[in-house]
């Protein structure tokens, strides 16, 4: 069987990977691979363990080229990568606001849900405030986390909250589950924290309130959005 | 020239392929990919299992010509360090992750380097067989998610000489706190992954408390260029807290040595706590500030200072590094997992562990952070790459699908079908990362790797010497007056406050009885 798409033979049972920069990256590297072999005219075995046949960084830069002058555009998960790279990264998106929200018993609107990590002695209401550049960090190291920040992280890491994030009054994180790595830390702090959180509506400096007083989620259930806790908009 | 294998060795190495499949699968499938703003997490991933592939062959070998993988297991059993349950466990993964990545971009097959595959999967088997020898399995997978690493001997000190804590004391709150800060400075210090922490267990303690082994690694300065300096005034390198608590039950400690609770972990559950510390050059552990309770309640708080400092100093370093030195030290943590291995050995080199091999080094134009994600996530959560689907009739151990994490060994290398033998000898490696300066922090002092190698050759713990080292549990239970057991207890219980001199015979209801006249039964 032939990958039309690369001429590779990919074998039985083969299909495309499932995002479009591995599909994108192996296929071409699979193709490189190939043309070399057929022109050494050695057998696979020779060839792959010939020093010189070996593909080189240029080999990997050209492909990356390949792939951004297509116009493709990266997305970034440290913030370091789209401060080098400006134009190897998309700009950072934004939380959205459809505007299409429910409200809960008071009326109130819900911006959004998620897991709870453990159980608190009772409800946060606070200040969100957006927490996801090294700057913003940086800011609050020194300068102190304002009272009653309730913290809106957008990944699931615990470092780039490292000196900071006992200060939080709550935490909300827009990614990862109660295993990951700010989920074991703010349950080591006892600082209340949802994670995998789904936002619509919120904005920086929102005054909101967050359900920590939910059941723990449980990393091996399935999914179940009415055990999920709510975050709700006071002013 | 590939070397003969039988029938037998390939279907126990395939069995031990598919088992790290399927054990890692679950693993990662109960976390989402981890993403980090600070680091680029996962390019860092999938360049230290490239740097795995080409390395471990060469760098194993080396090893098991000055001991054993099974002596490696015994010994590392023995004390807390980086050669631990999820480090051990997870060299071969990574190894494999290496080779998968490679398969799938077509620039091996899996015939391809068999000698090294066969080498690798077979260390790490024996290996792991040896350090988990006192419940008999492989991995804690195998154990229905338990770890229960340690002997009687060990465990029982752990119990007797723990200080009972309640929720407001000044200890319990020393100790929670100790816990949440030593655990942010390890993720720190571990550049996002959490190969500093390990748990082992749980242990019974009586009729309705579990002990949990509580382990924080490479803390101080060490193997890590990064923690010169910022951590030269963190106390020990590794700590271990045996916790105990009432009325929570530890249903998973797993191969990545992280351990889940129900009813969940609560610190108001906690009734008691010890304090040690370990290393490749320790016999066994060490008491640290365990004359009483205020003397370990005054160092976990001057401690906790110590490293909330340190985190606040190592985030500043790190938020000044550029993008290829966060990858390099993140890959380095991951790459380096078998490194206390050498250390235990006496042949630990900067240079095999802190750099990244040349051939490795080449992919880095392609390690943006959406192919690393992507990657890892095709690679190790949704097995969706070309390379690991199977037959259309198949449905893999958890997922169900037609697929499986790690090719297996193709059978046909038995017969007359080519394939290759090894990826070579390593080449250079290099590093974007400033050199290392500073001392090692040990349990013998600071010291120089000169005098780190030397002092590991030179130790050697009773418990891995001969008649000692096949002393287990279930020769204790028919022969608790031996009086080489008797001897292999006292060494353990030299330094206990409770147990020392006191041998073999104890029960746990003696421990019950000496902690209630210490005042410590809760």
């Amino acid at each position: 069987m032939t990958d039309p798409g690369t001429a590779v033979p990919a074998g039985k049972w083969a299909k495309p990977a499932m995002t479009h920069t591995v599909e994108f990256y192996h296929s071409r590297v699979r193709a490189l691979v190939a043309e070399r072999l057929a022109a050494s005219g050695k057998t696979w075995e020779e060839a792959v363990q010939d020093p010189a046949l070996e593909l080189t960084r240029e080999d990997f830069e050209r492909i990356e080229r390949e792939l951004l002058d297509t116009g493709y555009r990266f997305e970034m998960s440290a913030q370091i990568s789209l401060v080098e790279e400006p134009d190897k990264y998309r700009p950072l998106g934004k939380i959205k606001d459809t505007g299409e929200g429910e409200v809960d018993e008071s009326g109130r609107p819900v911006i959004g849900t998620g897991q709870n990590v453990f159980r608190a002695d009772k409800d946060i209401t606070g200040t969100a405030r957006l927490v996801s550049t090294v700057e913003t960090v940086m800011d609050m190291l020194v300068n102190g986390v304002p009272e009653d920040t309730i913290a809106i992280i957008d990944d699931s890491g615990g470092t780039l909250t490292a000196p900071i994030l006992e200060h939080f009054a709550g935490v909300v994180c827009m990614g990862g589950t109660v295993r990951s790595h700010l989920g074991i830390l703010t349950r080591e702090y006892g600082v209340p924290c949802l994670m995998d959180a789904v936002l619509d509506g919120l904005h920086d400096g929102d005054v909101v309130q967050v359900e920590y007083t939910k059941a723990p989620a449980d990393a091996y259930a399935a999914s179940d959005e009415a055990a999920r806790a709510r975050i709700v908009k006071i002013s | 020239m590939v070397a003969e294998y039988s029938y037998s060795d390939l279907l126990d190495l395939n069995s031990w392929i598919r088992k790290n499949s399927d054990a890692f699968y679950w693993q990662c499938t109960a976390r989402t990919v981890q993403e980090s703003k600070l680091f680029p997490v996962n390019p860092y991933i999938a360049m230290s299992y490239l740097n795995a592939w080409y390395r471990y062959p060469a760098l194993l070998r080396k090893l098991e010509q000055h001991m054993s993988p099974e002596e490696l297991g015994d010994r590392a059993r023995e004390v807390s360090s980086v050669a631990n349950i999820i480090t051990n466990g997870i060299m071969s993964q990574f190894y494999l992750g290496g080779r998968q990545m490679l398969i799938d971009m077509g620039m091996l097959r899996p015939t391809d380097a068999l000698d090294d595959v066969m080498y690798v999967l077979d260390f790490s088997k024996r290996l792991n067989l040896a350090y988990h020898r006192n419940h008999a399995h492989t991995l804690p997978s195998d154990a229905n998610q338990r770890a229960q690493l340690l002997p009687e001997r060990v465990v029982q000190v752990f119990d007797a000489d723990a200080f009972a804590v309640k929720p407001g004391d000044r200890l319990h709150t020393a100790v929670v706190r100790f816990l949440a800060q030593i655990s942010q400075y390890a993720f720190l210090s571990h550049c996002e992954c959490r190969l500093g922490i390990s748990n082992s267990g749980p242990y019974k303690i009586g009729g309705n408390a579990e002990m949990l082994v509580r382990d924080f690694v490479d803390l101080g300065e060490g193997d890590f260029p990064w923690l010169d300096g910022v951590a030269a005034p963190v106390a020990h390198n590794n700590y271990t807290l045996p916790v105990v608590l009432k009325d929570t039950h530890f249903n998973i400690v797993d191969d990545w040595a992280s351990f889940e609770a129900t009813p969940g972990y609560d610190h108001d559950n906690m009734i008691a706590v010890g304090l040690y510390t370990s290393d490749y050059l320790s016999d066994g552990y060490i008491p640290v500030a365990m004359d009483n309770p205020a003397t370990l309640a005054d160092f976990l708080e001057h401690e906790r200072e110590v490293l909330h400092e340190a985190t606040s100093q190592l985030w500043k370093v790190m938020a000044e590094w550029r993008r290829e030195q966060l990858l390099d030290a993140g890959l380095l943590v991951y790459y380096s997992v078998p490194k206390d291995l050498f250390h235990l050995a006496g042949i630990y080199d900067q240079d095999d562990w802190m750099t990244i091999e040349e051939r490795a080094q080449r992919f880095k134009p392609l390690m943006n952070d959406e192919y690393g994600r992507d990657l890892i996530a095709e690679l190790v959560g949704y097995i969706s790459l070309s390379s690991q689907q199977g037959s259309e009739y198949t449905m893999s151990k958890w997922s169900g699908a037609p697929g499986d994490m790690w090719s297996t060994i193709p059978y046909s290398v038995l017969g007359d079908y080519p394939s290759t033998p090894t990826v070579g000898a390593p080449r250079a490696g290099s590093t974007s990362l400033p050199p290392k300066t500073s001392t090692w922090t040990t349990t013998a002092g600071r010291l120089s790797l000169a005098e780190v190698n030397e002092r590991a050759r030179a130790t050697s713990p009773l418990a891995a010497q001969a008649p000692y080292r096949f002393l287990d549990d279930r020769w204790v239970k028919d022969n608790p007056g031996d009086p080489r057991v008797q001897e292999l207890y006292r060494h353990t219980q030299a330094s206990s406050r409770l147990l020392a001199g006191r041998g073999a015979g104890l029960t746990r209801a003696d421990i019950e009885a000496l902690r209630k006249a210490d005042g410590q039964s809760a």
